[in-house]
């Protein structure tokens, strides 16, 4: 069963034809180019992005709409990149968060 | 269960920890969120801000001219390889 | 230099850059996402006419019309910071810096979550996600799931959900605590959900809105609310149940549901489980007003428009010169609003321009926008008029004190 919705009762029908590769934690996987990083593992059945840098307790997308963080993996060694809002093109590595260390929490160790 | 329950997902601070925090120290919200971490980590406290006030706010008064909503810059993390900006 | 730069591609920022552009002034616009039309994009509703009010056609036209009219939109690019150097904003972004001297906030709004232990496991996510996921991205979120929250968003979404073909067991309310607390209480829930009866293809909800008019009839008929729901398109809505936890190993599996008094307490031992691939957390909508908050403007918060309010007056001016507000960040309300709002904030950026006088069309502009909020299909709040007064004499309020001290 896909989980696409290509056909849809009001909205129009969606192409599926711009068929894409790419990575995610060294598997070979297939996405729409342009679609968001997000959908294209969903798509694939990946709910668990990364893991959190402290507890390792298995995190995905919460808000879809680049608030919340919680999605942020590495994109050809880009890190803290959110998979919500980062559109899909061919070719690119992406992988779960690697650890920040103590840089996460020092960038806004000011905060309030 | 539910003392065990994140309240801030970033930093994984719980609704135990934060409810007796504001229990014990009858504090503000700005001042929960200094003794507790909530609300300090990546993503600036958009997710659970709103859930800390309310805490903070079920033991003490919320002053709802608060005039200044403190925010600290930058509100988006911005990763070295993107410093250096130049007028486009 | 731009002439004028607006933050947030939604319904309020195009709507504001059209505007201006159409009086022929240079226009940057600059959104984090990655396609125009903000939070309108997700947006899937059939309204009383028989029309449905389709999001990514109505984005799609907003962003087609500015493009025409020379608007620079640039996407991908989150803005960082914003300060006043002299008589210049600057807006930092993660690539460039830019400078203007008239800058709109139209940032929107973000969704205040309800906590329930589990929440953290992956496919749990807000209902927003779930609505983008499905109407914009077209991907199933999961197959079955239950949504926590019962509110006019939710029922919306759940809406939209079925219609995509996914599955929705059932809407049920988080187990009431110090953070969800009226969410958690079926007196309040159903108080609030009065007002939204007309959306409600339900007999029960209708007939609900004419007879529970009194107090006393509303605790009857949260008293009578059968155990298993009552059914909205097809999907059981839970009032007397709440949901205590998610459970899954590693992800999501299902939720566990409890009984509870009309006073939201957890009846004892009426513990039962749901199986769901998806949980979607509904706990409402709050201005996002961190960048306002970053360059100093005063705040008052106003439960009717969701929160903490920038302060600023009906021509979307902010009490800092140069800055303006418009759509979800001054109050949450529907789509429609936020273009009335954005139109109203472009002309008073011509206006304040100095290049033509725009007084006429800024006062029909600002009676537009009350015209919208009074037809208005989705109401987030039924008091935001009263909400919109208060702000109207905070800005009165300040303006007075203003003069006092020049004054004195
Ligand atoms: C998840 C969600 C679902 C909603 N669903 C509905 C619905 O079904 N029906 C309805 O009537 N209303 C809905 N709303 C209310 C919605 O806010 C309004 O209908 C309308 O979209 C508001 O328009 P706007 O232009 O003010 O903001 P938005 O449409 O939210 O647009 C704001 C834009 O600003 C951008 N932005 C924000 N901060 C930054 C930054 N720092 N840097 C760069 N860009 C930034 C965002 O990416 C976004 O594109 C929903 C709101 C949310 C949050
Ligand atoms: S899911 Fe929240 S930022 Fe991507």
């Amino acid at each position: 069963m896909t989980r696409r919705i290509i056909n849809h009762p009001v909205l129009d029908k969606i192409d599926e034809t711009n068929v894409i590769s790419f990575t995610f934690n060294n598997t070979e996987l297939r996405g729409l180019k342009n679609e968001s990083l997000a959908a294209a593992l969903l798509a694939n059945g990946i709910r668990t992005l990364r893991v959190h840098e402290e507890s390792g307790t298995p995190r995905g997308i919460y808000c879809n709409i680049g608030h919340c963080f919680e999605c942020r993996v590495t994109v050809d060694g880009q890190q803290g990149v959110r998979a919500c809002l980062t559109p899909l093109k061919e070719g690119i590595n992406v992988s779960s968060g690697e650890t920040f260390l103590t840089s996460v929490r020092d960038w806004r160790s000011e905060n309030e | 269960m539910e003392k065990e329950m994140i309240i801030c997902r970033c930093e994984e601070i719980t609704y135990g920890k934060l409810v007796e925090t504001a229990n014990t120290y009858n504090c503000t919200s700005r001042e929960l969120k200094l003794r507790t971490r909530a609300g300090m980590g990546y993503c600036g406290g958009r997710t659970c801000r709103n859930m800390v006030d309310s805490i903070a706010y079920s033991s003490s008064e919320r002053i709802s001219t608060e005039i200044t909503l403190k925010y600290q810059p930058p509100i988006r993390p911005i990763s070295f390889g993107d410093l250096g900006a130049v007028e486009r | 230099m731009s002439k004028v730069i607006i933050i947030g591609a939604g319904p309020a920022g195009l709507s504001a850059a059209i505007t201006i552009a159409e009086n022929g002034l240079d226009v940057l616009v600059l959104d984090e996402y990655m396609i125009a039309g903000g939070r309108l994009l997700g947006q899937l509703y059939e309204e009383p006419n028989g029309n449905w009010w389709n999001g990514i056609k109505e984005s799609q036209k907003l962003y087609e019309k500015a493009v025409e009219l020379g608007v620079k939109i640039y996407l991908n690019t989150p803005v960082s910071n914003i300060e006043k150097i002299d008589d210049t904003w600057v807006i930092y972004t993660n690539t460039e810096t830019y400078t203007t001297s008239h800058l709109l906030l139209a940032t929107g709004a973000a969704e205040a979550p309800l906590p329930i232990p589990g929440w953290t496991l992956p496919g749990v996510m807000s209902v927003g996600a779930a609505q983008v996921m499905t109407n914009v991205h077209r991907v199933k979120p999961g197959y079955h799931g239950v949504i926590i929250g019962v509110n006019v968003l939710s029922s919306a979404i759940a809406m939209e959900l079925k219609l995509a073909g996914i599955g929705v067991e059932c809407i049920a309310l988080p187990k009431m605590n110090k953070v969800t607390k009226e969410s958690g209480n079926p007196m309040d829930v159903m108080n609030s959900l009065l007002h939204v009866s007309h959306m409600a293809p339900s007999t029960f909800v209708k007939l609900g809105s004419k007879l529970m008019k009194n107090e006393f009839m509303k605790k009857l008929g949260i008293s009578f609310f059968p155990k298993s729901g009552v059914k909205m398109w097809d999907i059981p809505i839970m009032l007397r149940k709440a949901v205590i936890e998610i459970y899954g190993d590693g992800k999501v599996e299902g939720v566990k549901v409890a009984t509870i008094s009309p006073t939201g307490e957890v009846i004892a031992g009426t513990e039962e489980k749901i199986g769901a691939d998806f949980v979607c957390i509904a706990g409402g909508l709050y201005p996002l007003a961190e960048l306002a908050a970053v360059a100093g403007c005063p705040f008052y918060h106003i439960e009717e428009l969701g929160g903490y309010i920038p302060l600023h007056n009906e021509r979307m001016e902010t009490t800092l010169d140069g800055l303006y507000v418009a759509g979800n960040i001054t109050g949450i309300e529907g789509a429609k609003v936020a273009i009335s709002q954005g139109i109203t904030a472009g002309l008073s950026i011509i206006h304040n321009y100095g290049l033509s006088n725009q007084e006429a069309a800024i006062q029909a502009a600002i009676h537009h926008i009350e015209q919208t909020r009074k037809e208005a299909f989705i109401q987030f709040h039924p008091a935001v008029k009263e909400g919109k007064q208060k702000l109207k004499q905070h800005w009165e309020n300040h303006r007075n004190s203003k003069k006092l001290e020049i004054l004195s």
